[in-house]
């Protein structure tokens, strides 16, 4: 088998760099295998994973293996996801190496300022499916596994359930507010999302819950047989008759109040939003203006933000396994 | 021109109702085994009520993204009914109609002002069920009833692309003013039967799947064999 390391750190502080273009809605990665493009994922349903025996100060090697596992174990709770991971022992490898372990662990990276754990891939290039996947987490950072959090501590459980989306092929999600700090950086001041790139500040839990948006993402990915009963959205953004690129289009259920999110990724400003209940959606389109563009997308793709938020003036139906037709939506500029 | 046709209508209008007034006769309310009606209905809005879309903040509270206000329309339906007398003055119906309402849901409050706006779906809805009528007993060709019944409510998305079913109630009351009333021909009246009632929905495309209260009105032209 031909391997390839994809060197990507998918991180939860800062985005260093994507390992490709993505290709598909919540985000999915894309990666080029074979001279096609695949969506990024497992080929098995069952992901095992290892961790390294090592503590930091607070955290043992045995309460960071429960704190992932009580992560791993959200993950596969999704009911419509077929995705399961299975605690294959403690080991003396570290992440990072192209050793055929998808290893979690802590490694000390001062130089990753803005990094708190990041995700990495060891990628078939024949066929584009997921060989491995290492996530490592910053030891240069304060963690905790304290059940109700340490107000001076990041928390390894929300950290490791946003590292697992992407070791499972997700990528970010754009359902999040944030507020520039005078220091540089950004402060999460909401988020429906586990995947949106920014973390909670320290002392925060609420990224242990899985979100509506994760759980789409991670369905369309490993669906389960019952595929029928769900339905999808598409369209496309335009501004002054032209396409637009990485604009976000949130579905919002009436009835669930949930809301999906995707993003436009062609030339032709397409947009799909998979593995949705069947029932109307409001659909609002928004630029990618609370994160850096660049942790949605390859820095060379030139995603427009100059336009405004705007809702669609007509409820769209997401009819039960089918697609509710094209919904074209028009911006203004800002 | 226009004045010279309405002109025409009112006197083809007073000189039916003189031809009413000739023919009619007080009738026993109960006079004919069959009753059927059809004709149109208006019914009110339900409101759906109003959520947020709302995110997460680090300490687990709710921050609101937009507002929504959501409510299915009024609308005219068109309906009929087919009783049939069992005792005294109690008819046994069944009724069916069909009306267009629209589904609206309103936008408002956006954290980075997005226009508000009112999103609409049109719906088709039909409603098939049953009931009872019960007539005063009376002599006179205004003939006072209360009616009450249900039945089953289907209500098409738009372009049909899902269905939500549910239920309905409905009770009320109203007149039947008979036209005619010869209790020895076949035909053995006619009139107008108008109603005034309230129906609860029971799920269909109610966004929290609970019961929602509409008025109605209905007119129709009414037979009985």
């Amino acid at each position: 088998m031909t391997r390839r390391r994809v060197i990507a750190l998918i991180a939860v502080a800062a985005v260093v760099a994507m390992p490709a273009q993505p290709a598909f809605a919540y985000l999915e990665f894309g990666v080029t295998a074979g001279g096609r493009q695949v969506t990024l994922k497992w080929p098995q349903a069952n992901v095992r994973y290892s961790v390294s025996n090592t503590s930091v100060p607070g955290v043992t090697a045995a309460d960071f293996q429960a704190a992932v596992a009580r992560a791993f174990a959200s993950w596969e709770a999704v009911p419509t996801s077929a995705i399961t991971y299975q605690f294959a022992g403690f080991t003396s490898a570290v992440p990072g190496r192209d050793d055929g372990l998808s290893t979690l662990g802590f490694q000390n990276r001062p130089d990753l300022d803005r990094v708190l754990a990041a995700t990495n891939y060891v990628i078939d290039s024949a066929t584009g499916a997921l060989v491995e996947s290492d996530i490592f987490f910053n030891s240069s950072f304060p963690w905790s596994v304290a059940a109700n959090g340490d107000p001076a501590r990041f928390d390894i459980e929300s950290i490791a359930l946003h590292e697992i989306g992407h070791m499972s092929g997700l990528g970010h999600s754009a359902l999040g507010e944030t507020e520039l700090r005078a220091g540089g950086g950004r402060l999460v001041t909401a988020a429906e999302a586990v995947m949106f790139p920014i973390a909670y500040a320290v002392g925060s839990t609420a990224g242990r819950t899985l979100r509506a948006d994760d759980i789409a993402g991670i369905t369309d990915l490993y669906p389960t047989g019952d595929t029928a009963s769900r339905g999808s959205i598409s369209g496309r953004v335009t501004k002054n008759g032209t396409p637009v690129f990485g604009a976000h289009v949130v579905a919002f259920d009436p009835v669930t109040h949930a809301m999906v999110g995707s993003f436009t990724l062609n030339a032709q400003g397409q947009f799909s939003i998979g593995s949705l209940s069947p029932g109307p959606r409001i659909l609002r389109v928004e630029p990618i203006d609370d994160a850096e563009t660049d942790s949605f997308f390859d820095a060379s793709r030139n995603v427009d933000i100059d336009f405004r938020a705007a809702f669609v003036d007509r409820l769209v139906v997401v009819p039960r396994g089918g697609d509710s037709g094209e919904v074209a939506i028009a911006v203004v500029p800002k | 021109m226009r004045r010279s046709s309405t002109a025409a209508a009112g006197f083809t209008l007073v000189a039916a109702l003189a031809a009413v007034e000739a023919s009619a006769q007080p009738s026993a309310p109960g006079s004919g085994r069959i009753e059927v009606s059809a004709g149109a209905a208006w019914i009110g809005t339900q409101s759906y009520g109003a959520a947020d879309a709302s995110e997460t903040t680090p300490t687990n509270t709710a921050f609101r993204l937009f507002s929504t206000a959501s409510e299915l329309g009024s609308a005219p339906l068109f309906g009929a009914r087919v009783g049939v007398r069992v005792a005294g003055t109690l008819v046994v119906e069944g009724d069916a109609s069909y009306g267009r309402p629209e589904l609206r849901v309103t936008t408002s409050s956006d954290v980075e002002s997005a226009t508000g706006v009112t999103a609409t779906e049109p719906i088709q809805q039909y409603m098939i069920g049953g009931g009872a009528t019960w007539y005063f007993p009376t002599a006179n060709r205004i003939l006072p009833f209360v009616t009450g019944g249900g039945g089953y409510l289907r209500q098409l998305h738009d372009r049909k692309l899902l269905v939500d079913t549910g239920r309905y109630y409905q009770f009320g009351g109203g007149v039947v003013y008979l036209f005619t009333s010869r209790p020895d021909h076949g035909l053995k009246a006619t009139g107008v039967r108008l109603d005034a009632r309230a129906v609860v929905f029971k799920n269909g495309v109610a966004f929290d799947g609970g019961s929602h209260v509409a008025p109605s009105i209905a007119g129709s032209f009414l037979v009985r064999f």
